[in-house]
């Protein structure tokens, strides 16, 4: 009898994971939405709350860094899976123990609790913004340990319009683990400035997940499908405590997931990319993030002045938000910006409204810019908007992005890569 | 001078392993097991230097976060104003935690043995991160029992699949009762999972006059250091890689301790905090598991069991005791001794048994009480080790 039912195991290990997965992170799901329910008035006298700057009531305290209950109870999910998942091996003896792919899944765990640490000390100490990319880097320290360790390739492929020109791969050493690195250090910073509206940075992890899960079980089948399955089964317990810290995050929110929830979800996206080799696919579904760091560049590297906050700006009277602008006398900007300034709102991707003599400002001209984000720029496009239909129209790109994601990724990736690529 | 007399007494314990690295095997394999111990020697000085130049730095966002406590040893006197920072145990933990992450490489060619170095580095990390979010957020005692349960899991996991042996030795006195030995199936893992929740939580209530916690720490590393560092010269072959693996872990707790000690050592300047006793009873739980002493490693922590055996009637509030926050003496400002409390344990006991006297000398006579107890139980392992059992 044992014997059979090690063969069958054998056969299914990969259903009995997932299945017992699935069911875990329900119970995880549901322990995450009690436990943030119950725990607000300790995390408010520990001093760890914030105020809500888009409501009328912009004086209340309110929780904040609840991403901390979702991510251990994540973890503690991911330990009891290992347990499921490789316990296996003791009733079915055929196959030897798979000593590389448990030691890829404890490097992934490491980074990932890692990070959960170092987020949450960054929201207790408040460290400066220099450290919130110092940060990833160290978290990352396990995986790039593990792949150099086990002799990971650090070959990058060519895409294949180019190989007349060069070789179909190239080594490219160390700078392999420093592009790991800047995985990390991206994937983190980009949800973390694609933020600032009720549910926005839950909701848009969950869609990235969702989509990374999809095309993990679509590449099940294929030769690398056991990293996939594997991908799959972390990224499960990511979703289901992520919906249950959106459903209290969602407007109107009566929690934020702080600096501690961005850091864990963009860590658990580049752990999962790296280890499973889909990092270039990764980032197609950071297509938005992407789009708005890029354009928030000149506020973040200084070229025009970066304020505090670049939140939407709240109307009381109408109950809306509407994009919230910066102020820049035209003298302190050079004239190459300038004419960007000008040809960027001459194509309509930026507000500029220019005062001759302004009278705020010593009555010097002055130039008003919407503050570079892309929640900004929709609102600029869209004009004044309600939160949360804000928020939905947010995720609603974020999923057309992905759609296109699977489009460009299963169509034209054949035409320019060959095979699946290796990274 | 209290400081260099301080730092003597630190030191002083630090000589017998000292003395027996030398001894260490150094002709076989590539990389002998001599030079890894002093390889981690050298880096474990790197950690030392950096965990005391954080800890000053880390003070002001600590103080500026709310995690601070006031001395209560000091209470009535102008120390007891003062604002301590708390939960200084992040910076050792941290930097214990990176370079364990960096030196893997260095150490272990085979997978097997990086399985375990991070299996047991996953165990430690989830307790640190669950002892900070203690310090700050201040749970209630059911996390403090459940989550090094869970914690505990990942080592568990790779102890079943890579060693899986439940099987213990019985002493040979009672071979006779049970057989040479036991096979405990399923609840060997109940043993290390409780085994961790002991230790976690046996340092975080035998705690509370200036260095009391780091102190114990560091003289029960020392203690299992030498264990380890005995046997890889004198034992059997086949278990050296369980030591060596052990040696690896220690020494950076040690120079990390050492460092936490220069400014929690009386008079505190900084509170270790929970975060450093649930990491350290959690380093010594993974090396006791997997590398398979925890008969030992139980032995070296004696004053711990009594003082929670001591606690018992406070902790589960039986025979009309009551658990108050603190357990902690009270100070008479008058002749700066301090006085005991009806509180049940050591530190307590100590006060009534040898009489009220000043914080810093109550510190040295528990962690005296520390070092003849591990010195009883190194000399208890290996005198009546072949009474018992047939090997050292």
């Amino acid at each position: 009898f044992m014997q059979h039912w090690g063969t069958v195991l054998t056969q299914n290990e990969k259903w009995v994971a997932s299945l017992s997965q699935v069911a875990l992170s329900v119970g995880g799901g549901v322990m995450v939405y009690y436990m943030i329910k119950q725990s607000g008035t300790t995390f408010r006298n520990a001093g760890l709350s914030g105020r809500d700057l888009c409501k009328r009531d912009n004086k209340r305290l309110i929780p904040e860094s609840m991403g901390i209950i979702s991510g251990t109870v994540f973890l503690m999910v991911m330990f009891l899976f290992a347990g499921v998942r490789f316990g296996q091996h003791l009733l079915s003896s055929d196959k030897p123990f798979p000593h590389e792919l448990f030691g890829q899944l404890l490097a992934a765990l490491l980074s990932i609790s890692c990070m959960l640490l170092l987020g949450f000390v960054d929201d207790v100490l408040n460290l400066k913004w220099r450290y919130k990319l110092f940060l990833p880097t160290l978290a990352s320290l396990p995986l790039l340990m593990s792949h150099y360790i086990n002799h990971g390739s650090t070959h990058m492929s060519i895409p294949m319009f180019l190989w007349p020109y060069m070789r179909h791969c190239i080594n490219i050493g160390k700078l392999y683990y420093v592009y790991m690195s800047l995985l990390a250090v991206f994937c983190t910073n980009a949800i973390n400035i694609y933020a600032g509206i009720n549910g926005l940075e839950v909701g848009q992890s969950i869609v990235i997940a969702i989509s990374i899960a999809v095309f993990n079980c679509l590449e099940i089948p294929t030769y690398l499908g056991n990293i996939h399955h594997l991908s799959l089964c972390i990224l499960m317990p990511f979703i289901a405590t992520s919906v249950a810290l959106f459903c209290h995050n969602k407007y109107p929110a009566r929690v934020f997931v702080g600096d501690t929830f961005t850091y864990f979800a963009g860590m658990t996206f580049a752990v999962v990319g790296i280890i499973g080799h889909f990092s270039k696919t990764v980032m197609m579904f950071f297509l938005p993030q992407l789009l708005n760091f890029v354009y928030s560049i000149p506020q973040l590297f200084r070229l025009l002045p970066c304020p505090r906050h670049r939140l939407p700006q709240y109307n009381p009277s109408t109950d809306s938000l509407e994009f919230s602008r910066t102020t820049i006398r035209t003298r302190s900007l050079n004239r190459h910006t300038l004419l960007a300034v000008r040809i960027l709102s001459s194509l309509r991707l930026l507000s500029a409204v220019y005062v001759a003599s302004d009278p705020k400002f010593d009555h010097e001209s002055t130039v008003t810019i919407n503050n570079l984000t892309l929640i900004n720029l929709v609102l600029y496009w869209c004009g004044p908007l309600h939160e949360s239909v804000l928020t939905w129209m947010l995720l609603f790109l974020q999923v057309l992005c992905t759609g296109l994601a699977f489009f460009i990724r299963y169509s034209v990736a054949n035409y320019i890569f060959s095979d699946k690529p290796p990274n | 001078s209290s400081m260099s007399s301080n730092k003597l007494l630190a030191v002083f314990p630090l000589t017998i392993p000292l003395f027996l690295v030398n001894h260490l095997p150094h002709d076989d394999d590539v990389v002998s097991i001599r030079s890894q111990v002093i390889m981690i020697i050298a880096l474990s000085t790197i950690a030392y230097f950096s965990t005391d130049w954080l800890i000053p730095k880390i003070t002001p966002f600590l103080l500026r976060a709310n995690l601070f406590g006031y001395d209560i040893n000091k209470k009535g006197s102008k120390e007891g104003e003062k604002k301590i920072p708390e939960s200084l145990g992040i910076v050792p933990a941290f930097v214990f935690i990176v370079l364990i992450i960096l030196c893997q490489s260095f150490f272990y060619e085979n997978n097997q043995k990086l399985v375990e170095y991070n299996a047991g580095l996953m165990s430690i990390c989830f307790i640190v991160l669950l002892g900070f979010v203690d310090d700050v957020l201040d749970l209630p005692w059911r996390y403090k029992v459940i989550l090094p349960l869970i914690a505990s899991f990942p080592l568990l996991t790779v102890y079943a699949n890579v060693q899986g042996i439940t099987w213990i030795a019985i002493p040979k006195p009672l071979h006779w009762l049970l057989h040479e030995s036991v096979n405990l199936w399923v609840f060997y893992y109940v043993y290390m999972s409780l085994l961790s929740v002991f230790c976690t939580n046996s340092i975080n209530i035998f705690a509370g006059i200036n260095g009391l916690e780091a102190g114990q720490s560091f003289l029960m590393a020392v203690s299992v250091v030498i264990h380890n560092l005995l046997q890889l010269c004198f034992g059997p072959e086949e278990l050296r890689g369980n030591h060596l693996f052990s040696v690896l872990l220690m020494i950076p707790f040690i120079a990390t301790t050492l460092a936490l000690l220069n400014h929690n050592w009386y008079p505190s300047r900084v509170f270790v905090g929970d975060t450093y006793t649930m990491f350290a009873g959690m380093i010594f739980a993974v090396v006791g598991i997997l590398g398979h002493f925890s008969k030992t490693l139980i032995l070296f922590f004696i004053p711990q069991i009594l003082n929670f055996l001591y606690s018992i009637p406070q902790l589960f509030s039986l025979f009309g005791y009551s658990c108050p926050r603190h357990r902690l003496p009270s100070l008479n400002v008058k002749t700066r001794n301090l006085m005991p409390t009806d509180d049940l344990n050591l530190v307590n006991l100590f006060l009534r048994v040898f009489g009220p006297t000043t914080e810093r000398s109550l510190c040295l006579r528990l962690l005296s009480f520390q070092s003849i107890c591990c010195i009883g139980a190194l000399i208890l392992r290996y005198t009546l080790a072949h009474v018992f059992y047939d090997s050292l």
